[in-house]
Order: structure tokens, then sequence, then C-alpha cells
């Protein structure tokens, strides 16, 4: 049935956009300056710093993504989640307190910002904030096309509009996204987020729930898996027919690789006392943890379903989610759903849309040696614009961007995670050394990747790796090693730091 | 000491990482999963969590965690057809799901919190940050590089 038959679904989304917009006005009075529109005026509590942490990280792949993957390779996808259990206290052992100090220290509002505080260098500065944008064009672009692409299918623009149907789902949701991003800035972003976050959580664990009742119960669900000839018991073992060298770079990468994703670190500098971060790993963890049952859940009872009879096999695995919400779970709760995906796709974007125009008028400008007069009205004009050029460019080249946005995750890791984990924790580390560790974690990442994936031209070789080497793995080693043998080559003695840098770090 | 050591072992660890996701085949998949999957980890962790180079109690917990990381992936990719069903699940696949993911979030976020005050971020670590804040970034206009 055609979301457009479902008026509690169409119903739903419609209330949580009004509710979205409604968070924006409420923050356009609270946004009097650049500190309240970059870092939300540094006055968030650790639950609403976890939350927002959490939904930002969390883009719309975990709610639809996730679930398509497994049913297509089973349940070695869990690779990519298995980091999880210590990600959050990684972040805040190892970036969380010096991020938030320097930011005690200096006006450090972005992460450009706090690598030119640390190494005192426009060229690193520079080439974080290049990274970030490069990440941001895809991650951004792909967020707006899936945003498009779901409100299209819940509106049903697709019988009335025809070609322009996404372009203009793109556009509608753009307008809530632009209204509050731009009113209220990281203070609307921020409480969206809470908002949205709050909503993921709870939608995943009563998908789950019903995933599982859908199936027959955890024991029928795992039984009909293994005793099908569709899927097998191949499908729940560990690496099924992922190699395991595939499934090791997904757990280097998203493991080693959160610790460079700015649009999580962004949220650690808008903690209002640097003592709350005490309860942060347990609350980001425990949210995280329990939005992931709807990856399990779905993927799951999908081919539990299939196997048992009660549900045709896909045709595409990225159908598995929209397929179980419209045929096997009360339209309340599908409504509840969508606003969901809807809540991570939106939450995500709109961190991005803050880094984007901050690459613009604050970390560009600062690593030329400049500054931008009145950063709270260019900020609104840069969100703007940097929204719009992503959403163009995701329509006019909509595989391109989409490609881009696969590999966001990885260039932000392989370029940010050396100078930022080892060099705020390592005094020797020389500002050379992060600046070559950036440009060789963005650049490798981007040819590889790039050589990798694309079809465009089918001259080009393919990244001389073996099979099943994951290229951002192969970056963001890289790039640790770049860091590593040109702090040993230019940092035979400690760079003199200045006082406050030197405090931070030996806090 | 263990920040030093946190250092040597990250800085043999990237190499090898490099090294094995480069190679591939036989050695370079047990060597992926020991460096780039344990030790990266809980050397980051070190680093972060050493004051004056040490770990205090912290280190029981972080070996601790290095080698259960090696162990469960050990596990699950070395362990033929994932082994014995336990919980419906092949039992490395249950290790992933039920331990691996829920056992370090606890103990870490647990640790993390119980030695928070006394050992990441005492009230005399802030003091002194605060007070060697510059005279300019005191006034709001700072500028730095």
């Amino acid at each position: 049935m055609p979301i457009l038959d479902r008026p509690v679904i169409i119903i739903s989304a419609l209330l949580y956009l009004a509710v979205c917009g409604a968070l924006g006005v409420w923050s356009l009075r609270r946004t009097r300056n650049a500190r309240d529109f970059w870092i939300a005026g540094q006055g968030l509590g650790v639950f609403v710093t976890g939350l927002a942490t959490m939904a930002a990280a969390f883009s719309g792949f975990v709610f639809l993504g996730g679930p398509g993957l497994t049913y297509r390779i089973g349940l070695s996808s869990l690779f990519i989640n298995l980091s999880i259990g210590f990600t959050p206290a990684l972040l805040a052992w190892v970036v969380a307190k010096r991020l938030r100090l320097l930011a005690e220290v200096r006006e450090v509002y972005t992460i450009p910002d706090a690598v030119l505080a640390r190494y005192g260098s426009r060229s690193a500065s520079g080439a974080a904030a290049v990274a970030i944008l490069v990440g941001t064009i895809g991650y951004l672009g792909a967020q707006l096309l899936a945003l498009g692409t779901l409100i299209e299918a819940v509106l049903g623009l697709r019988s009335s509009l025809g070609d322009w149907s996404l372009a203009a789902a793109v556009a509608a949701g753009l307008a809530v996204l632009l209204f509050y991003a731009v009113a209220g800035g990281m203070i609307a972003g921020v409480y969206t987020d809470v908002f949205q976050g709050a909503l993921m959580v709870l939608a995943a664990v009563a998908v789950f729930v019903y995933a599982m009742a859908a199936g027959g119960g955890w024991g029928a669900v795992v039984h009909s898996i293994a005793e099908s000839e569709r899927f097998g018991r191949q499908f729940l073992e560990p690496l099924g027919k992922t190699p395991a060298l595939t499934a090791l770079g997904f757990f280097f990468v998203f493991g080693i690789g959160v610790l460079g994703q700015p649009h999580m670190l962004h949220k650690f500098l808008m903690i209002r006392d640097p003592r709350r971060l005490k309860w942060l790993p347990l609350i980001l963890g425990s949210s995280q943890v329990l939005c992931l049952l709807i990856w399990l859940g779905i993927g799951l009872a999908v081919p539990a379903l299939v196997a048992q009879g009660k549900l045709p096999p896909l045709g595409k695995p990225d159908d598995a989610a929209p397929v179980f919400l419209l045929g096997f779970v009360p339209e309340p709760l599908a409504g509840f759903a969508v606003v969901a995906i809807l809540s991570a796709i939106m939450s995500t974007a709109d961190s991005f849309m803050s880094l984007g125009a901050a690459v613009f008028v604050r970390d560009l400008p600062r690593a030329f040696g400049r500054r931008v007069e009145n950063e709270l009205l260019w900020g609104r004009i840069a969100t703007v614009a940097v929204t719009i050029a992503a959403a163009v460019l995701a329509l006019l080249y909509n595989d391109l961007i989409a490609l881009l946005g696969t590999f966001s995750f990885g260039t932000f890791g392989a370029a940010l995670v050396p100078a930022l984990a080892v060099g705020l924790n390592w005094k020797r580390v020389t500002a050379a050394a992060a600046t070559a560790s950036i440009a060789t974690g963005t650049a490798l990442n981007l040819v590889l990747e790039f050589l990798a994936r694309q079809t465009f031209f089918p001259s080009l070789p393919k990244p001389p790796l073996p099979p099943g080497a994951l290229p951002t793995a192969v970056s963001l080693a890289a790039s640790f090693t770049v860091l590593f043998a040109v702090t040993a080559w230019t940092g035979r003695r400690a760079p003199a730091l200045p006082e406050d840098i030197r405090a931070v770090m030996e806090a | 000491m263990a920040h030093r050591f946190a250092l040597a072992l990250l800085a043999a660890a990237a190499p090898a990482t490099l090294l094995a996701f480069c190679i591939g085949t036989g050695p370079g998949v047990w060597v992926a999963a020991l460096a780039g999957g344990a030790v990266f980890p809980a050397a980051l962790i070190a680093l972060g969590a050493a004051r004056d180079g040490r770990l205090g109690s912290l280190r029981w917990p972080l070996l601790f965690l290095g080698l259960f990381l090696a162990a469960g992936l050990l596990a699950a990719i070395g362990w033929s057809n994932g082994g014995p069903d336990v919980l419906g699940l092949p039992a490395a696949t249950a290790i992933m799901i039920f331990v691996l993911i829920p056992v370090p979030l606890l103990l870490l976020g647990g640790i993390f919190a119980a030695t928070f005050d006394r050992w990441f971020l005492r009230p005399e670590d802030l003091y002194r940050v605060r007070v060697a804040k510059r005279p300019d970034e005191r006034l709001g206009n700072g500028e730095e590089g």
C-alpha cells in the first residue's frame, strides 16, 4: 500500500516538521551572537550533548541502509557497529576533554579552530577545513537526497509532479531545515537533535519489539533463517560471505575513525561545564545501542519473514525497512518510524549545514589570516548558500554525490583522527606532522575510494589493493603512519607551546 | 611510562595495520585484527587517560580491553562456521552481539565515571587551565595563529 494511503503517516510527518519549525522559532530569540550560532552559547548539559551527538552521528543509514545491508550480507554487517561498545569511552578519554578545555582558553567554535589553537598553524587548520568541506559536500548532499526521497514517498509526489517530484521534495525538506538552522543556528540544531534523537531511540526500541513478534519471537526468527535455503546458517555467522579483511576494515574504520567525525566532536565544544563529561560515555553509548536495535530487528525479521513465506524475496535489499514498516507494524508505529527516519536524516543534515557554513565564514578566512565581521549574519547567509549548493549538486550529480556520501565518514576519519587523537595528547606532534597527516588522509582516501567505486571513467584503474581491503582503512592507517614519521623527523624536541595550550594538554 | 608505551604501541601498530590491509591475505588478516582492532583502541585510550605519563589503576582495565577485543575478534574471524549454536546463533556471533558490545560499553563507561573526579579531570586541573587563559581571551577578543 502506498504511504499516501496512510493518513496517520502523513499527519505524523507533518506534525514532526511543524515541531522542528517551532523549535526554530524558539531558538531564534536565544541566538544573539556568533557563539550562540556556532556552539549553542556553550550552554549544554551532558544529557543534551549525549543525545545530540548520537542523533548527529546516526544518519538515515542506520534506519534504512543498515537493515538493507544485513539482508544482503547477513550479520557480518554488524562489524560496522561492533565498536560501539568502546567508542563512547574512546571519544571521551581521547578527544572530548581536550577539545572542551581548548574551548575554555581560546575562542574555539569549530574543529579547525581547535587545530589552529593546538598547532598554531594556519596550514594545519586550513587543511582540516578543506577536509571538512569535502566530507560535508558528500554527507550533506547524500542526506538531502535521502530526505527528498523519503518526503517524495510519504507525500506521494511522483504521481502528481513526475520528474520534478524529487526536486520538489528536496525543496520541501530544505525549507524546514533551513528555517530552523538559519534562525536558531546550533541552538536550534542541538535541541532539534535532542527531540529527533529521542524519537529515534523510542522508535527503534518499539520497531525491534514488533520485528521480533512478527517473526514469531527470537528463537523462531533465527531458526527460520538458519533452516532456509535462501539464507542458511551462513547468514548468521560472523563473517558470512564477507571477507575477513572487509569485516576488520569496518571495525577499524568505524572504531577509530569516529575520533575524527566533526559533527560529533563539534558537540563537545558546546557542553557548559567540562566536568559534566563524566556521564557522556554511558549516555551516548546507551542511546546508540538502543538505536541500533532497529538495524538488528529489521535486519533479522525481514529475512525470517521471507524464509517463513510471509514475505516475497526483496527485489532491492534497501527496501527491507520500508517493506517491513508498511506491511508488518501498526500504522501509528509506522508513522512514528517514518518520523524517526526523517529525524535521523535531518539531525545529521543540520549538523553539516553548520559545519559547512563555518568553513566559509570562519575556518578558511582564519586559515588565510582574516576574520569575518558579523559572523552571525554571514553564518546565516553561508548556511543558506552551502545548503542550497549541496542540494543543487546532489540533484544535478546525484550519483557522484551519493558516492561521495558513502565515504565521507572515512574521509573525516583518515584526515582528522591522527592530528586530533594523537596530537591533542602528545606535545611532540608538530604542525608539519599534523598538516602532512591531514593532507595525506584526505587525498589518499579521495583517490583510493574514487578509483575503487567510480564507474564514470571505465579506463581508470582500480586501486592496487587486495580483494576485500577497504580503501578507507588503508588511508586511515597511512595517515597515522605519516603523523608518526613526520613527527619523528621534525619533532626531536617538543615544540614550544603557549602556556594555555600546555595547561590544556597537561590537564 | 604508560604514555610512552602507548605511543610506542601506536607507532608500531600504524605501519603494521597499513601493511596488513595492503597485503590482505594470510598473516595480514591476523595483524589487522590485532593491531587495528585491539591495539589501536586500547593504546589510544591509554594515551588519552595517562596523567603525568602514568595510568595508575586504569592500566588493568585497559589491558583487559586490549585482550578482550583481540580474543573477540580472533573468535569472530577464526572460529570455523562461528562455532556451536548459542541462543540460536553461532557462538561467535552471539559473543559479538551479547558480549563485545555491552561489556566494554558498561565497563568503560562505568570506569570513566568512577575515575573522572580523581583522575580524569580534577577541580584543580580545571582551575589551572582557567588561570592559564590568556588575558586577551579573557576579554573575549583573542586571536591566534
